[in-house]
């Protein structure tokens, strides 16, 4: 295999499309992010009845099943198909010239309620339909979406747990850092699924409250879904084929914390590393970030590591977790705050924390209302299970 | 290179056995909750004893088990020790923890959520047979878990590739592993995949089956050499998988000797030999071993090594006399790939460096 190591390529953002509960498309998200719109309503898809918790923040069905063309084959489609296909097809609005080599994306779960339709169905005694067993599969959704828009390019899917999508963007920008690809399709999805609502209600991660990222009475995530598509492009490529430039990946840090399966490990070396790898990538001092969009879940443990690590590397740099509003869409959290921070970069605003009141780390949180700023380069975080940590630097097109 | 099989897990006795046109053996498997019946080879017991213990494996599902014997033994092969804060690792799974997630998902269905349990559910996280694998071998550094079809290995080596393009990774450990279990087989059976269980001894079908699989790549030369590795174009008709694999081929280089193939009793076998021709000599490992899915690119993978080390094929009577072998891989819902892998003091081929 050739090895060559050519690690000095810029890479450009030139499209994006985003479904996620706080709207379809990037307009609508950029909206309830100004208005600091909580998105966590009743769960509908399943009984919560023996559940502690009871919300969620959900994509509206009826909304995005309309949006597809729903022919025979697209009716036994999973619904993250849908969402998939949602972000996709603002992508491709925005860059209708784009053809990715290959999609390196995010996901937790893919089809996962196709699979507790089986279970059920076949201890019901009943037939089950090929259709479930064939639309499960955790590559189905973006292989699918792809084909409908006549993309036919290799999927890698990383299961990385929440930090899936964070970890895919990454790949994808080191990979074309490196000279392997010149375009690749890069994001995350998951729809949210009975089996990961009681996972996360039985570890008492999730909270029957309202989501109170870094709050001193912080006590839990609320879960979310959605998609998110990044078109990313080798930045001498997209410019001189005259490609409008969103933005740029600029550095990417990964590591493992080894501490426990589900635990990050209190001091926060692990984020910290991420995050100091991804700045050293971007060859960035931490005050040179303006913003940080953080992995957020408030959850004790999470919050306690990550507030930790921003404050011994970044000090007083303003931070939000977004997931307040949208709850944590696990695979897709990663690619759908990619996104935010873009829009972020882009308006040049803080996008809020909110259902906060006090905290007990000194950071400065973006509390409850959006801010207008001025800030070049951002940062965005996301821990998973498993002890994986990722971080990626984003820096405005404006250079 | 290292693999936890059905025929057992030293590489080169299982080699011996796949040359003697040995099989491991099947056995029957039980749906308790609709009676259906399945054929499947399981790895021993015995051939997991020698995994030494660790606090991480004490409630890990056997996948877990299965990568971490691969893993430990991929890298205790390692000439030289690679530098923790130097190696990635990189994790290929289709099914995934489907024991733990079917049992979990069964306590949610019998018993009502307030049941379930929390010490199931992170085992049912993809990545978590990478992550115990990670505090195992006290990995700090970067770690992917890729999902897919059975063509995932093709992926996940392609990413561990791309990883090794960087300056921050010297050492890659590519490890894969699947369980069996009967939800899993249930599927497909409903997807008309499974051999008939009556008819144990028909070539159509595959039979299901669990393991592992793990290899060390580095960016220095060793004997052995992948040299390109191409993940294929999907597809979305079992019509169009020969086509699929057909370009495959065709961006793999020439002067292959013999394929390693994914057949498996199944539509894959008439797609792979479509694509290669009926001239070049193709052995699927899974014949003798089983499906196992997201490990089973990494028997592949070893099988061709070892067919290229040995100058032998199994079931082949024409000698691989070629410094080249292709592993071609279809996975059953969509996926493909294939690379050629070569070894460089080929004595057919001293020029082929």
């Amino acid at each position: 295999m050739n090895f060559e190591v050519k690690t000095s390529r810029r890479v450009a953002i030139v499209a994006a499309g985003i479904v996620s509960p706080l709207g379809f498309g990037l307009t609508e998200t950029l909206q309830s992010l100004r208005q600091a719109r909580d998105c966590v309503t009743p769960v509908t898809a399943f009984s919560v009845e023996k559940t502690r918790c009871k919300t969620a923040a959900q994509i509206d069905d009826g909304r995005l099943l309309d949006k597809a063309n729903r022919s025979r084959q697209d009716r036994r489609l999973h619904r993250a198909s849908y969402m998939v296909m949602t972000a996709l097809a603002e992508l491709l609005e925005r860059a209708r010239e784009f053809e990715p080599e290959i999609a390196i994306v995010g996901t937790t779960s893919g089809g996962m309620s196709f699979g507790e339709n089986f279970y059920r169905t076949l201890g019901n005694g009943g037939a089950c339909s090929a259709a479930l067993i064939a639309n499960y599969p955790p590559q189905k959704q973006i292989v699918d979406a792809m084909e409908r828009f006549g993309i036919n390019a290799p999927a890698q899917v990383i299961a990385n747990a929440c930090a899936s999508g964070t970890n895919a963007i990454g790949h994808a920008f080191n990979a074309i850092r490196a000279g392997r690809y010149q375009r690749i399709l890069a994001g995350g999805y998951d729809a949210l699924s009975e089996l990961v609502f009681v996972g996360f209600d039985s570890l008492q991660a999730a909270t029957p409250e309202k989501c109170r990222p870094f709050d001193s009475n912080r006590s839990g995530m609320v879960l979310g879904e959605g998609a998110a598509l990044l078109a990313l492009e080798e930045f001498e490529s997209a410019r001189s084929r005259g490609a409008k430039i969103l933005g740029e990946i600029i550095g990417y840090g990964i590591s493992t914390d080894n501490h426990h399966l589900t635990q990050p490990n209190p001091d926060g070396s692990g984020p910290r590393r991420a995050m100091e790898q991804a700045l050293a990538q971007a060859e960035l001092e931490p005050n040179q970030v303006g913003y940080i969009n953080a992995h957020g879940t408030a959850t004790i443990l999470n919050d306690i590591a990550e507030g930790k690590a921003i404050m011994e590397l970044f000090g007083d740099v303003p931070v939000s977790s977004t997931k307040s509003m949208m709850g944590h869409s696990l695979g897709a959290a990663g690619a759908i705050e990619a996104a935010v921070t873009l829009l972020a970069l882009e308006h040049q605003f803080l996008p809020p924390n909110i259902n906060f009141r006090d905290s007990d780390l000194p950071l400065n949180i973006v509390a409850n209302q959006a801010r207008d700023a001025q800030f070049d380069c951002a940062v965005s975080n996301s821990f998973g299970f498993g002890g994986t940590n990722a971080t990626i630097v984003l820096r405005s097109s404006e250079r | 290179m290292s693999w936890v099989t059905p025929l057992g897990s030293n590489v080169n006795d299982v080699w011996q056995r796949l040359v003697a046109g040995e099989a491991a053996s099947i056995e029957i498997l039980e749906n308790e909750q609709n009676g259906a019946r399945y054929l499947v080879r399981r790895v021993p017991a015995t051939t997991m004893a020698h995994l030494p213990p660790h606090a991480r494996l004490r409630r890990a599902s056997a996948i877990s088990r299965f990568a971490a014997a691969a893993g430990l033994a991929a890298l205790a092969e390692a000439k030289t020790p690679p530098s923790l804060d130097r190696i990635a690792l990189v994790f290929a799974i289709s099914n995934g923890g489907v024991i733990y997630t079917r049992r979990f998902y069964a306590e949610i269905v019998k018993s009502g959520a307030q049941s379930a349990s929390p010490l199931l559910f992170p085992e049912t996280v993809f990545n978590a047979p990478a992550s115990h694998l990670t505090a195992i071998l006290e990995i700090s550094g970067a770690s992917y878990t890729v999902v897919g079809d059975g063509a995932v290995g093709i992926l996940a080596l392609k990413l561990a590739d791309d990883l090794l393009a960087s300056e921050d990774v010297d050492t890659c450990l590519v490890v894969a592993a699947e369980e069996i279990d009967s939800l899993v087989c249930e599927a497909y059976r409903q997807w008309r995949f499974l051999r008939d269980p009556k008819k144990p001894e028909t070539p159509r079908g595959m039979i299901m089956s669990e393991g592992a699989g793990a290899v060390l790549l580095k960016r220095s030369e060793g004997e052995m050499e992948i040299d390109q590795i191409v993940p294929g174009a999907n597809f979305f008709r079992r019509s169009e998988a020969s086509a699929r694999l057909g370009g495959v081929v065709s961006r793999l280089k020439n002067e292959i000797g013999f394929c390693v193939g994914s057949g498996n009793g199944t539509f894959i076998d008439r797609a792979e030999r479509a694509a290669v021709g009926d001239e070049m000599p193709v052995y699927s490992p899974k014949i003798a071993l089983g499906e196992s899915v997201g490990a089973s690119v990494f028997w592949q993978l070893i099988t061709a090594a070892k067919a290229l080390e040995a100058g032998t094929l199994p079931g082949s009577s024409k000698p691989p006399i070629n410094s080249h072998a292709m592993v071609l891989a279809c996975g059953l819902n969509q996926q493909t790939g294939g690379l050629t892998l070569r070894r460089r003091d080929c004595p057919a081929f001293p020029g082929s460096r």
